[in-house]
């Protein structure tokens, strides 16, 4: 490698120098995060003119750490309002909101700060030391391994259906239909798009997470005076014991927080994956590893912290594709690929020894973002928290028009807005009649991706099914995916057998003593 | 009494000289435009009909810091990836504006291919015109630095056995026509993975996943210690000092494929061009200018591309590229859609 401890220290100098514009960046990283509809990329894209007229570090730092805000941000209103602000927080909304509905909405985002920052700071740091080898998952992850990564996504659809099977599953192949409209992966033939050119490039994600959450929830506010019911009132006003239980819950969750960031950075290495699928396999992990499955997606600790250490792991992972091999591994990346060649910067293993500065001064400036992040945020989840005391007659008409921006920001297509008003309406039926809405979105963001990598890895197989078994690594994520189904289920009937025995045992004491 | 200031026929064309001779000693402004400035008034809008981050845009944002500076406006660009271009072209055609503000930056090879196969609801070249080429980028053929593939003549040998899997940025694409003309012309086959994009194409045959990779040359040179580039599908080989003497495929194998290059262009909606032919002269005139600019070159060299693809070309020549294409396309149609 290219640096010594004298470089390390000069790259953490730059870094703390830079604090001046990593804080304006990481507010508003996790204002744009937390609304709906707006993006890291698409702000980006909006300030290039500005980050070109910027030098090289101070462009990668600005643009690095609003990139990693928004995954904090897009946390908030997934917990307060059942909204997440980017496809990243979807899972949060599983087990963040529940909390916030019985009162708990400021230890929830506690849970959120502490395990965003702590993710992303571990796998920023991580990543510094590990970017040789973390350069080489994208070797081994390819077609036929992500089919099974994908598998691992989907599989939540079944968790979450665990409470009614037939409208689980429904929910979930509905969001397949929907996420197979647009073009076929191969020929770029339009499929099921009705003619809409705006629907050529398949379902947009940003209209139907919109449509799904924000605005079917906000139709659901009206029905109600205040978000959280009346009997959760007097819990949900601020208090610092909530922060102070938060941060203890921080705690007790340590490990989970560290190793769902790392899966997170693993998915987030691999070129075309991202926070969707980290925060959603990080999700059906935990649960899957858990001793208490049956308590996810009724306000569990856990189903806070690992969607949120994932899709902040996600932030680094992304970033080694770019600069070991010169490929960017998402769309935020690849905006700041556009800087980094306007700036003459060489991509790929040569910036290491030709630019080490800039090659790991990305990674310092991550660094400090998550400390500036954690330190600027965590006292503000009081009052944040407030929000739900708000009524809903003021919430109501701001999420609404705040949310119909944020359809049409991102494509900037009028019929973006039209969409998110359409999943708005199919949103709020599937949660009158108890489908799932996760559901639906977990089948629209990984059924396209499923199936690309699929007939990809058909097609280099000419056909054959078995390339789907045919690598090491993606035989032990097959025989992980098949774990994943069992051992919940296992140790579900072990608990019922358990449960039965302790029911059935004073009876049976009771009829065993001898006379 | 009468109100209006009057003023003199005199004095008014004293004036309007006086201003029009002002205008012409602008700095940098040519007279006879300086008189006739009423275009552009207002910054451009360009779609690429690919994503953020690829060639396309690395290459119009070094010629737009030559280009704006010619004509005093900036450029403002939009992402239309999807369906093989065919939403940005869409998009462009039905629902901007005609009016010499909304521009398209396409890449005509493989997007006149879609146009060839897709038959979309848009008429080529009666709905846009491309009039300013920017660079020719050959199709080629390459490998990664440690492929056992040491030349064609070792891909060719193997595929007449076993099919071989070549990554492809799209089915409908010139280095794709290229594979399959190959095959047909030395009994050989090669099964087309699309990957939807230079860059997942690149990971591809990094990681192994494919054999070998077919795209336009310029991405895999900025990726050279990465890729060994085994041929090219051109009559020459321009980049012959830094492929390591790769032979064209013609030359290798005494075939006639055609050449099958890559090439971006500048397009405007024809309706505006044929409306406002002196507006559209100086869009053609100002573009010229700033590909032949040093400030273009050198912003292009930063990205790390060879500068020996930038070859200009005005309409006549793009619209014969353009229907080149289609012609090409139309030859190898089954199987670049899903007809077979």
């Amino acid at each position: 490698m290219g640096w010594d401890s004298a470089l390390l220290l000069s790259l953490a100098v730059d870094a703390v120098m830079l604090t001046w514009v990593v804080v304006p960046a990481v507010l508003l990283g996790i204002l744009v995060g937390a609304i709906p509809g707006f993006s890291a990329q698409n702000t980006l894209i909006i300030l290039l003119p500005l980050t070109l007229a910027m030098d090289i570090n101070t462009a990668l730092a600005f643009m690095v750490s609003l990139y990693c805000a928004t995954h904090l941000g897009g946390g908030i209103p997934a917990i307060l309002v059942n909204m997440p602000g980017t496809g990243g927080a979807a899972a949060t909304t599983l087990d963040g909101y529940q909390m916030t509905l019985k009162g708990r909405a400021q230890q929830a985002l506690v849970l959120c700060f502490v395990a965003s920052t702590v993710g992303g700071l571990v796998t920023s740091i991580a990543t510094v030391a590990l970017l040789p080898f973390l350069a080489q998952v994208g070797m081994y992850l390819r077609s036929v391994e992500m089919v099974a990564v994908m598998v691992f996504g989907l599989v939540l659809i079944a968790a979450i259906a665990a409470d009614d099977p037939l409208k689980g599953i429904i929910a979930g192949f509905f969001g397949l239909m929907i996420g197979a409209i647009g073009t076929d992966h191969i020929y770029g033939t339009p499929r099921a798009a009705f003619g809409f050119l705006e629907l050529y490039d398949g379902v947009p994600l940003v209209p139907a997470l919109i449509g799904l959450f924000a605005i079917s929830e906000a139709f659901s506010m009206m029905e109600r005076s205040t978000i959280v019911p009346r009997s959760a009132v007097v819990d949900s006003r601020a208090h610092w014991a909530d922060t102070i239980e938060g941060l203890r819950l921080s705690l007790k969750y340590w490990w989970l927080t560290i190793w769902t960031s790392f899966v997170g950075l693993l998915i987030g290495v691999v070129p075309g994956a991202g926070a969707s699928i980290a925060s959603f396999v990080a999700y059906q992990q935990a649960r899957m590893f858990s001793k208490t499955p049956d308590e996810f997606g009724k306000g569990f600790a856990p189903g806070v912290v690992a969607p949120e250490s994932a899709n902040n792991g996600v932030t680094s992972g992304t970033l080694v594709p770019l600069m070991a091999i010169g490929v960017p591994g998402g769309s935020t990346a690849a905006v700041m690929m556009v800087v980094l060649q306007y700036h003459g910067i060489v991509l790929g293993p040569r910036l290491f020894i030709e630019s080490p500065d800039i090659a790991y001064g990305i990674f310092f400036s991550m660094t400090l973002s998550y400390i500036v992040m954690l330190f600027t945020i965590l006292p503000l989840a009081r009052y944040m928290s407030q929000v739900v005391l708000i009524p809903t007659r003021i919430l109501v008409p701001l999420i609404l028009s705040l949310t119909i921006v944020g359809a049409f920001a991102n494509r900037e297509y009028v019929f973006d807005m039209g969409l998110a008003l359409v999943f708005g309406v199919i949103g709020y039926i599937a949660r009158k009649t108890n489908y799932h809405v996760t559901a639906i979105l977990i089948g629209i963001i990984l059924g396209p991706l499923f199936e690309q990598y699929l007939l990809r890895s058909l097609r280099i197989g000419q056909g054959d099914l078995t390339i789907l078994f045919s690598s090491t690594t993606g035989n032990v994520l097959w025989a992980f995916v098949v774990l994943s189904v069992l051992l919940p289920w296992l140790r579900s009937r072990q608990q019922e057998r358990q449960r039965r025995i302790e029911r059935e045992t004073p009876s049976a004491l009771t009829g065993d003593q001898p006379r | 009494m009468d109100h209006t200031t009057r003023i003199s026929r005199r004095a008014l064309c004293g004036g309007m000289a006086a201003a029009g001779l002002l205008a012409g000693f602008t700095p940098g402004l040519p007279l006879s435009r300086a008189v006739a400035q009423s275009y552009p008034q207002r910054n451009f809008r360009v779609i690429i009909p690919t994503g953020q981050g690829g060639g396309a845009e690395r290459l119009a944002r070094a010629f737009d810091d030559a280009w704006s500076k010619l004509l005093n406006q900036q450029f403002e660009y939009t992402f239309h990836p999807g369906a093989a271009g065919q939403i940005g072209y869409e998009l462009f055609v039905k629902q901007r504006e005609a009016d010499g503000y909304n521009l398209l930056f396409g890449n005509m090879g493989p997007e006149m291919i879609m146009y060839a196969v897709q038959k979309p609801d848009y008429r080529f070249p009666e709905d846009f015109v491309y009039f300013s080429r920017t660079d020719i980028d050959d199709s080629c053929i390459f490998v990664r630095t440690d492929s056992p593939y040491k030349d064609l003549k070792s891909v060719v040998e193997a595929a007449k056995k076993n099919p071989v899997n070549v990554a492809v940025s799209r089915i409908p694409h010139p280095a794709s026509i290229g594979m399959l003309a190959l095959g047909e012309a030395t009994g050989s086959t090669y099964n087309l993975i699309p990957y939807g994009g230079g860059n997942p194409t690149y990971v591809a045959v990094m990681n192994g996943e494919a054999d070998i990779g077919a795209l336009p040359i310029t991405g895999v040179l900025s990726l050279s210690s990465q890729f060994r580039v085994l041929g090219v599908f051109n009559r020459e080989n321009i980049f012959a000092d830094i492929t390591g003497n790769a032979p064209t495929v013609n030359a290798a194998f005494g075939t006639s494929i055609p050449d099958l290059y890559s090439s971006r262009a500048w397009a405007v909606h024809a309706a505006w061009a044929d409306a406002n032919p002196e507006d559209f002269a100086l869009l053609e005139r100002t573009s010229q200018e700033a590909h032949a600019s040093e400030a273009f070159r050198d912003a292009f060299v930063k990205t790390g591309a060879p500068v020996e693809s930038l070859k200009y070309g005005n309409r006549q020549v793009c619209t014969e590229y353009a229907m080149a294409m289609l012609d090409l396309a139309k030859r190898y149609e089954p199987v670049l859609s899903a007809q077979r």
